[in-house]
C-alpha cells in the first residue's frame, strides 16, 4: 500500500523574489529521484502539500505545467508558520512534496472552445500552469482562443513578468494586465479586473471562463461573466480552505459535503450554487 | 453448512479471555478510575468491565490514536530518510458494543478511499473484534433511532450475548470462526437455536428501555434543502466550543498535522486529534474563517453527523451511543436536535 503521507523527497533550485513587495517567492523544486518524477503526473489546477522537515506541510496550487518536465513551482505568499520558513530557505534545501492531489481544471472539456483566464494579484498560479499548457506547441491547436485578462495593485505585484513579456508578443493569445492606479511608464490597462472584463467583453460563445483571485475580484467578476452569458456551468473557480491531509480525512476544508482537497479544488460556479458558502 | 452459533459458560468465557490474553495484545474497557470507562490493553478478564452501558470514550483511539508519528525523518547526510513506524500486531479488541463497530464501519470509508490511510487499515486489519450485545442501555443510547440495533454487531468478527448463566457466541467472519477453532474446548456448539432465542429475547427487553428515541424521519431531506436556520443560532448560544462532543464521538476523525523537530535535520511528522469545534479549525495564514462563529462550527458538526456523512458514504454518522450527550458541559442534546429539527420540517 502506497502511504499518502510520505513526501516526495525535491531539491530547492531556484528561489526567486516574485514581486516587488517581497510577499511573493517563487521555488522551483527538482525531484531526486527519477521514478518519482515519472509518477508525478498532474495537470493545471491541482495542488501538492509541500513541507519544511521540522517546521510543517501547506498546500500550493502547482504554478508549472506539465509540459514543463523535471521540475515544479510554487509561487507562495509569506502568511504563516510555514511559508516564513519557505521564504527563508536557501537554494540547495530538501523539501517534501506530496501529490499532485485534488481536480485539475477541466482541459477536455475546455478543448475546442475558446478559453477566457481571468486573474487577481498572486491567485495567478495555477492560471500560469494553464496558460502554459494550453500555448504549448502540442496543445495549441486543440483550443481556441485564449483570452487572459490578469490585474494587480501595481505593476511590481504581477507575477511572472517575464513570461507575461512574451505572452504580450504572441499572437496566438491575448493578454490584458491591468493595475489600480495609473503609473509612469505603464503601458496596459488602468482598472479592476470585473471593470476591465466588461470593456474587453470576451465572448461568451462557444467559450468557458477561469476565474482566480481575491474574493472582492471575484465576487463583482461573476455578474459580469453572467452579463457576457457565461452560464455557471462553464464558469470555472477554485477554491482555498485551510487543509492539512489533503486526501479528504482530516475534515477541515468541507464546503457542505464536499471536501475542496478531493472534490475541488476547482469548481464550476453551478456547483457552488448547490454548496452553502463556506469558502 | 458449518456452525456459526456456540454457547460459552461465564467459567469458559473467563479461562478463554485469560488465554486470549496471553495469546494476543487483548484490549477491553476498563475502569481506569471511578466512573470512566476506556479501552485498555488488559492482562486478564478480571479487569473487564462486563457491564453494559457505553463506554466514557469509545475505542476509536484503537485505530486513530489521539497522537500517532506518521513518519520520522533525518536529513543527515544531505539527503533525506523517511521512516514509518512499525505496523500493529495482530489483537483482539473485546467487548465493543453494537454502536462502536457501527461506528468502525463509518470510519472505514474515510479511510479507505482513493488514498487508502495505511495507519488506520493496518489498525483495522490487525485487529480482531468481540462485540458484546447491550444488556442495558445507557441513559443516552439511542442507537434505534439512528439504525442500530443492540444485539446486532455486523462489522464484528464474534458477537457475544448474555442469556442467563452462560453466553451466546455467534461467528459473523471466518476469521471469527477461525478464533473459536483455535480454543477448543471452550465453545459448545449452539445446536438449539439458544442464542438467536436469547437475542430476540433480549432485544424485546431493551425495547422499551430507551430514555429517549428521537423520530430521524425526514429530518435529512429536511437539512438537504435548509442550511440557513436561526435554530442553529440558538443552538451555538449555549455551545462553549470545547470540544467535548467530537472527542468523545466514536465517527469523529479530524485530525492535525505537525512536525516535531529540536534540532531541524531529525524529527518526526505526526498528527492528533482536531475538532470542528474549534475556531482555528478552518482560519486560514491570512486570517479569512469559512467558520468564524459558533453557529457555523455547531451546524457544521451537526450536519455532518445527520447528512454530510450519509451524503459521501451513504453511512448514518452518528450512531446514538450518546455519548456527546452525557458530556457536554451546557446540556446540548443531539437527540433533542434531531426532534428540533424534525418539528421545524413539520412547520414547512
Amino acid at each position: 500500500m502506497k502511504n499518502p503521507y510520505l513526501p516526495l523527497p525535491m531539491r530547492l533550485v531556484k528561489h526567486f523574489v516574485e514581486t516587488e513587495d517581497n510577499l511573493i517567492h517563487t521555488f522551483t523544486l527538482e525531484f531526486l529521484k527519477e521514478e518519482d518524477e515519472k509518477s508525478f503526473r498532474y495537470l493545471p489546477g491541482q495542488f501538492a502539500e509541500v513541507c519544511v522537515f521540522g517546521v510543517g506541510e501547506a498546500p500550493f496550487g502547482i504554478a508549472s505545467s506539465p509540459t514543463e518536465p523535471g521540475h515544479l513551482k510554487f509561487s507562495v505568499a509569506r502568511v504563516g508558520v510555514v511559508t516564513t520558513a519557505l521564504h527563508q530557505l536557501p537554494e540547495g534545501t530538501i523539501l517534501g512534496v506530496r501529490g499532485p492531489l485534488g481536480n485539475s481544471y477541466p482541459i477536455e472539456e475546455f478543448k475546442g472552445k475558446n478559453v477566457v483566464i481571468i486573474g487577481g494579484g498572486f491567485a495567478f498560479t495555477t492560471l500560469r500552469s494553464l496558460v502554459t499548457y494550453i500555448l504549448h506547441p502540442q496543445n495549441r491547436g486543440d483550443f481556441g482562443k485564449v483570452t487572459v485578462i490578469y490585474g494587480a495593485r501595481n505593476p511590481g505585484l504581477l507575477l511572472y513578468k517575464e513570461e507575461l513579456a512574451a505572452w504580450e508578443k504572441r499572437t496566438d493569445i491575448e493578454l490584458v494586465t491591468t493595475i489600480d492606479r495609473p503609473v509612469e511608464g505603464w503601458s496596459g490597462r488602468v482598472g479592476f479586473v470585473p471593470a476591465v472584463t466588461k470593456e474587453v467583453a470576451p465572448s461568451a460563445e462557444n467559450a468557458y471562463a477561469v476565474v482566480c483571485g481575491p474574493p472582492i475580484m471575484i465576487k463583482f467578476t461573476l455578474p459580469v461573466l453572467e452579463e457576457l452569458g457565461f452560464p455557471p456551468e462553464r464558469i470555472i473557480m477554485s477554491l482555498e480552505n485551510r487543509m492539512k491531509c489533503g486526501i479528504g480525512m482530516c475534515g477541515r476544508c468541507n464546503v457542505g459535503n464536499k471536501y475542496v482537497c478531493k472534490d475541488g479544488p476547482v469548481f464550476t460556479r453551478a456547483q457552488l450554487n448547490q454548496l452553502p458558502n463556506e469558502y | 453448512m458449518s456452525v456459526r452459533d456456540f454457547l460459552l459458560t461465564r467459567e469458559g468465557l473467563h479461562s478463554w479471555l485469560s488465554r486470549l490474553a496471553r495469546d494476543y495484545p487483548l484490549i477491553a474497557p476498563v475502569e481506569e478510575e471511578k466512573g470512566v470507562i476506556t479501552f485498555k490493553q488488559v492482562g486478564g478478564p478480571q479487569e473487564i468491565v462486563f457491564d453494559c452501558a457505553p463506554s466514557t470514550l469509545p475505542p476509536k483511539e484503537w485505530f486513530l490514536p489521539s497522537t500517532e508519528e506518521l513518519f520520522a525523518f533525518s536529513t543527515a547526510g544531505g539527503g533525506i530518510t523517511l521512516q514509518e513506524p512499525p505496523g500493529p500486531k495482530e489483537r483482539v479488541l473485546f467487548g465493543l458494543h453494537p454502536c462502536d463497530v457501527r461506528a468502525l464501519l463509518a470510519l472505514d470509508p474515510v479511510f479507505g478511499g482513493t488514498y487508502p490511510d495505511p495507519y488506520y487499515l493496518g489498525r483495522r486489519k490487525a485487529t480482531i473484534i468481540v462485540a458484546l450485545s447491550c444488556t442495558k442501555p445507557g441513559p443516552y443510547c439511542f442507537c434505534p433511532a439512528v439504525g442500530g440495533d443492540p444485539v446486532v454487531a455486523a462489522g464484528a468478527d464474534l458477537l457475544l450475548t448474555e442469556s442467563g448463566s452462560s453466553f451466546a457466541v455467534k461467528a459473523m467472519t471466518s476469521r471469527g470462526e477461525e478464533i473459536i477453532q483455535r480454543y477448543p474446548g471452550h465453545f459448545a456448539p449452539d445446536e438449539e437455536g439458544r442464542g438467536e432465542r436469547a437475542r430476540q429475547e433480549l432485544a424485546g427487553q431493551l425495547a422499551g428501555m430507551f430514555a429517549f428515541l428521537p423520530d430521524l424521519r425526514g429530518v435529512k431531506e429536511f437539512l438537504d434543502g435548509h442550511f440557513e436556520l436561526p435554530y442553529w443560532e440558538e443552538v451555538a448560544s449555549r455551545c462553549l466550543g470545547c470540544g467535548i462532543c467530537t472527542y468523545t464521538c466514536p465517527t469523529c476523525h479530524c485530525f492535525d498535522i505537525f512536525d516535531q523537530s529540536w534540532d531541524g535535520a531529525r524529527g518526526l511528522r505526526a498528527r492528533c486529534w482536531d475538532s470542528c469545534m474549534f475556531s482555528q479549525f478552518t482560519r486560514m495564514a491570512g486570517g479569512h474563517n469559512p467558520r468564524p462563529t459558533q453557529k457555523e462550527r455547531v451546524r457544521n458538526r451537526f450536519l455532518h453527523k445527520l447528512k454530510y456523512h450519509q451524503d459521501r458514504y451513504g453511512l448514518g454518522g452518528c450512531v446514538g451511543c450518546g455519548r456527546c450527550v452525557a458530556k457536554c458541559p451546557v446540556n446540548i442534546d443531539i437527540r433533542r436536535i434531531i426532534g428540533d429539527l424534525k418539528e421545524l420540517a413539520s412547520h414547512g
